[in-house]
């Protein structure tokens, strides 16, 4: 039955959805009532500027409900999703990001840039309009130009308005890309602010979807046919793309060194030391040779790319690690000789270093990997070899695997001490114990939520070796945090062993109630245990890692960074470790009891040792973590170790893609940045909710996570053989 | 001295008794058949000679040597292949993963054995990188007796590999079976289709509620009022 009149079906549903957020808005505000003024809440809420993001909420909700059925045929048009998403990003950047880090500027954002900079008169007026000064809001209006173009040829099919968005996209991308470098080159501060990074790539990402909807005039998007494509066409060569990429930007665009008032590119450099003592071989990179092996290194990679010719392979490596270790020694050298002269109160070497070099490294890197990539494709290519399937596939994850080192090495000195401190304690050790967790929860399909009391058995024993706790360990036992490595690793195999053996006949909601008791068991032992734990006072003291091995003398302790590469080392360990495990005989044989547990033991399969070896696996990882958790941070206390963080860990494996190892780094990294990434984005009460919105976003387009394993995402693509509670909760052909 | 003698196994879920005193055996090369009623005990006995379960009394001897208490992942060393109740092949397995498990106890999976498989389901062939939890009722269960195969057996347990299939497809796992037996494979196979089942076996033990009521060679027992009457759904003319 239809209502008539003012009240007819379309109506209700946008006054609810309208309600909706108007509640949710109610909701996420500040819930402090104060006293005998209980509508103060209800006042800042509803008066705040939140209020019209929630109604837009809403609007955008009902929106999608009710014309879904019309929009979603050209959103899965070649070309829609890639414009959609850059949109998005250059949204992001306009709105929420920051543009300077400059406190000239308060707040640091577009709007709060824009402002300041139309009225200055020292900054270019190609500059100045970009950021308004002759139509106020032009970085917006641009945007809404090319997307409406590329709206409007994607529903009409016009390709010459397609090119005409491209174009313009690419170039208002460039065009903010420059006008924030040449304010921050103004403003003389060391900027890490990422508005003007992310806009371009945004607006990349719309160029070539308009590219596409030029070229293509299909109605469905064969997005993973043509990653195949491209990813498949020549191994390695989008990675040599990309290295090209960001060494242009490295040597043309980018900061070298940075003390106060000062950020020379490249270019600046060579006027900037000359006559400071700079030797020979390093004056020389610093004005041409540079230069020279850049060029020498992109066309190796490009021909052994392209022509799939050992020789160039190698020949590549072998530059590109070589360029690696030439600008390393460079930027040793004038960053001493700048420590030397004072600079900004640097008293050593690696002080104020740009992001130059840094991006230059990480090109170098890409590079070598080209060659690297086509060295194994060229392998495989082998006709005698039997099909590998998935050939292309494979060659992704390389180039990701590839990108991804690049990032973990050279991105972390760039970064601000804020930032390198994130990197360390939240994102890297919450990478290494979603990567144990995935053994436990995502391998052998053991839900564990308890895991957290191996990170503490991990620190505790790190304290007690180190002599830190109220009981001693005896002399000869008396160890430094990374000697503790092995006994941690032990201690905690022994303890998963402890855990699992009489919990193996449990599966499921019950295993993980009796993990959650162990979890909170070993914690609450940790607080009242005082003659042994010291209480909830914790631990203190517990000395850095060194190293004293022969002529090496390593202490670790000065700077975030140090405690960074070591992790980075220990990661990758476990990752390589890791890696063989998956596709080894006891990877398989999780898998096995993963899927069917009487199957697996009717072939063979010894199902307990199988699943006590992946909690103690699980386990040890978790203690590794602890070790370097305690020698980081120097203090320890139960409330380290609490029920949140080990659900927090499984959060991080679901969401990066249950019994991937891609995904479990991805998941926690995502999620352990996201919250301080947000930190200066948004306000603090509604950081949470904006977390809440990405999960939630994420179970809706991708409810197998980030990076899913095959497995899962067959699962979830649903077939009828399998019925999961996840192939329930989204029914196909339900998802947008 | 037969393959395998099961000596008055008692057999408890914990306070249930599921087999009370079951005793048969199998000779070298032959086919015996299990039947029963539902809930009788023939899955039961079936998990306990594959070393699943563990009688409280009685014995289980293959090849002469004592097995009762032995674990299932010990056992199929000795050539003691056991093909679960319900197909459970690894759903999200390819078809040549699954065929890769079934080998699992070997270092790297026999290629002649796998070639024997394909030969004997070309359909599996046909199908090998398609997910296992995506194959039709029957194709499941010539993977997981494939499967099985692959851990080359010398005794084959078959837990009902008709269940739920078409007639058509029933007669091709029953010829299967009989070409495996043929290649010197011994089985010992449960089944509510007794037509079939008893026509393939050499011997027939009957359960009924965790006890062995009958047994003969399969046309006797093909021929007996009992089981005619329980299994093929005839009258019998009361005498
Ligand atoms: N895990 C269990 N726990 C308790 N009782 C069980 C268990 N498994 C089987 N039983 C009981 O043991 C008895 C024998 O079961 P079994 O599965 O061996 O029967 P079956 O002869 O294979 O029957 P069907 O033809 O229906 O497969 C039944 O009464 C059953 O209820
Ligand atoms: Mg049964």
């Amino acid at each position: 039955m239809r209502n008539s009149g003012l009240f007819n079906d379309h109506v209700k549903r946008l006054l609810g959805c309208l309600a909706g957020g108007v509640v949710l808005a109610l909701m996420v505000g500040n819930q402090e009532g104060v006293q005998r003024d209980f509508g103060y809440a209800f006042r800042a809420a509803i008066f705040s500027p939140r209020l019209v993001v929630f109604l837009g909420f809403g609007l955008a909700l009902f929106v999608a409900i009710t014309y879904w059925s019309r929009i979603s045929p050209y959103f899965v048009r070649p070309g829609a999703r890639p414009l959609a998403a850059g949109a998005a990003a250059v949204v992001a950047s306009y709105g929420l990001l920051h543009w300077t880090d400059s406190n000239q500027v308060t707040g640091g954002k577009l709007g709060a840039l824009s402002s300041a900079v139309s009225g200055t008169d020292g900054i270019s007026s190609f500059t100045r309009t970009f950021f308004g000064s002759v139509v106020p809001g032009t970085p917006w209006l641009l945007l809404v130009v090319v997307v409406a173009l590329g709206v409007v040829s994607l529903v009409l099919r016009l390709p010459v308005l397609a090119w005409l968005a491209a174009g313009l996209g690419l170039l208002v991308g460039v065009w903010g890309y420059i006008a924030q470098s040449a304010v921050s080159d103004y403003l003389k501060t060391a900027d890490h602010s990422t508005g003007a990074q992310v806009a371009i790539l945004g607006y990349a990402a719309i160029a070539s979807g308009c590219f596409v909807i030029a070229r293509s005039q299909t109605d469905q998007a064969d997005t993973v046919g043509f990653i195949e494509r491209v990813f498949g066409w020549r191994p390695g060569f989008p990675l040599a793309v990309l290295g090209t990429a960001v060494g242009l930007v490295a040597l043309l665009t980018a900061t070298w060194f940075s003390p106060a008032d000062r950020n020379p590119h490249l270019s600046g450099m060579t006027n900037l030391f000359s006559g400071e003592g700079l030797s020979a071989i390093s004056s020389a990179y610093l004005s041409w040779l540079v230069w020279v092996i850049f060029v020498v290194a992109l066309a190796l990679a490009f021909a052994a790319t392209y022509l799939s010719r050992q020789a160039f392979s190698w020949a590549s490596i072998v530059i590109g690690l070589g360029a690696v270790v030439l600008t390393l020694t460079t930027m040793h050298e004038f960053s001493s000789i700048g420590g030397k002269s004072g600079f900004d109160g640097a008293n050593g070497p690696w002080q104020n270093i740009g992001a130059g070099p840094w991006m230059l490294c990480g090109a170098f890197t890409m590079f070598a990997g080209a060659g690297w990539i086509a060295l194994r494709q060229g392998r495989r290519v082998d006709p005698a070899a039997p099909t590998v399937v998935a050939k292309a596939g494979s060659n992704l994850n390389q180039v990701l695997i590839i990108v991804v080192l690049a990032g973990a090495l050279f991105y972390p000195p760039t970064a601000t001490q804020f930032w390198q401190t994130v990197i360390v304690a939240e994102i890297g050790i919450y990478v290494l114990l979603a990567i144990g967790l995935n053994v436990v929860v995502g391998w052998a399909g053991l839900l564990d939520l308890g895991f957290i009391a191996f990170y503490a058995i991990g620190s505790y024993t790190t304290a007690y070796l180190t002599g830190t706790l109220p009981i001693k360990p005896p002399d000869w036992l008396h160890l430094t945090p990374l000697a503790a490595i092995p006994f941690a690793i032990v201690i905690c195999l022994l303890a998963g062993l402890a855990l699992g053996a009489p919990t193996l006949r449990l599966r499921g909601d019950y295993l993980a109630i009796v993990t959650l008791g162990f979890g909170e068991i070993i914690r609450i032992v940790a607080v009242n245990a005082d003659k042994v734990t010291n209480g909830p006072k914790g631990a203190f003291g517990i000395p850095q890692p060194v190293i004293h091995l022969g002529p090496i003398h390593i202490q670790w302790g000065q700077s975030a960074l140090q405690f960074w590469y070591l992790l980075l080392v220990l990661i990758g360990v476990t990752v390589l470790l890791f890696n063989r495990l998956e596709h080894s005989r006891l990877g398989r044989a999780w898998a096995a009891i993963r899927e069917d547990e009487v199957a697996a033991q009717a072939t063979g399969i010894n199902t307990t040792r199988v699943k006590l070896l992946a909690f103690a696996i699980g386990a040890s990882t978790s203690g590794v973590a602890g070790v370097f958790f305690a020698s980081q941070i120097g203090y320890i206390n139960p409330d380290n170790f609490l029920l949140n963080n080990s659900i927090l860990v499984v959060a991080y494996v679901v969401f990066g893609g249950m019994g991937s190892l891609p995904g479990a780094i991805a998941g926690a990294a995502t999620l352990t940045w996201l919250p301080e990434f947000l930190k200066d984005q948004v306000p603090a009460e509604d950081r949470q909710m904006w977390i809440g919105a990405v999960i939630l976003l994420m179970m809706i387009f991708r409810p197998a996570g980030l990076i899913p394993a095959k497995r899962r995402a067959a699962e979830l693509s649903g077939f009828d053989g399998v019925k999961s509670a996840e192939t329930v909760a989204v029914p196909a052909g339900e998802g947008m | 001295m037969s393959l395998l003698e099961v000596d008055d196994i008692e057999v408890r879920y914990g306070a249930i008794r599921a087999l009370k005193g079951v005793s048969f055996n199998v000779e070298e090369g032959e086919v015996v058949a299990l039947l029963g009623a539902n809930g009788a005990g023939k899955t039961t006995t079936q998990k306990t000679v594959s070393g699943m379960m563990t009688p409280a009394l009685g014995q289980i001897r293959f090849d002469g040597e004592r097995i009762d208490g032995v674990p299932a992942h010990t056992l199929i060393h000795r050539g003691i292949c056991h093909v679960p109740e319900g197909r459970r092949v690894f759903p999200r397995m390819s078809v040549a993963e699954n065929l890769d498990m079934g080998a699992f106890r070997f270092k790297r999976p026999d290629l002649h054995v796998l070639a024997r498989v394909f030969e004997m389901f070309p359909r599996l062939k046909e199908r090998e990188t398609q997910l296992a939890g995506t194959l039709s009722g029957g194709e499941q269960q010539m993977l997981a007796i494939g499967r099985a195969l692959m851990g080359k057996p010398r005794l084959l347990l078959l837990d009902e590999p008709s269940m739920g299939l078409a007639p058509l497809i029933v007669k091709q796992i029953f010829d299967i079976v009989r070409e495996i037996n043929a290649s010197g494979v011994t089985v010992l196979i449960v089944e509510q289709n007794a037509a079939q089942a008893l026509g393939l076996a050499n011997r027939g033990y009957v359960l009924e509620t965790g006890e062995v009521v009958l047994s003969g060679s399969g046309q006797e027992l093909l021929a007996d009022d009992r089981v005619r009457a329980a299994y093929l759904g005839e009258e019998i003319a009361t005498s």
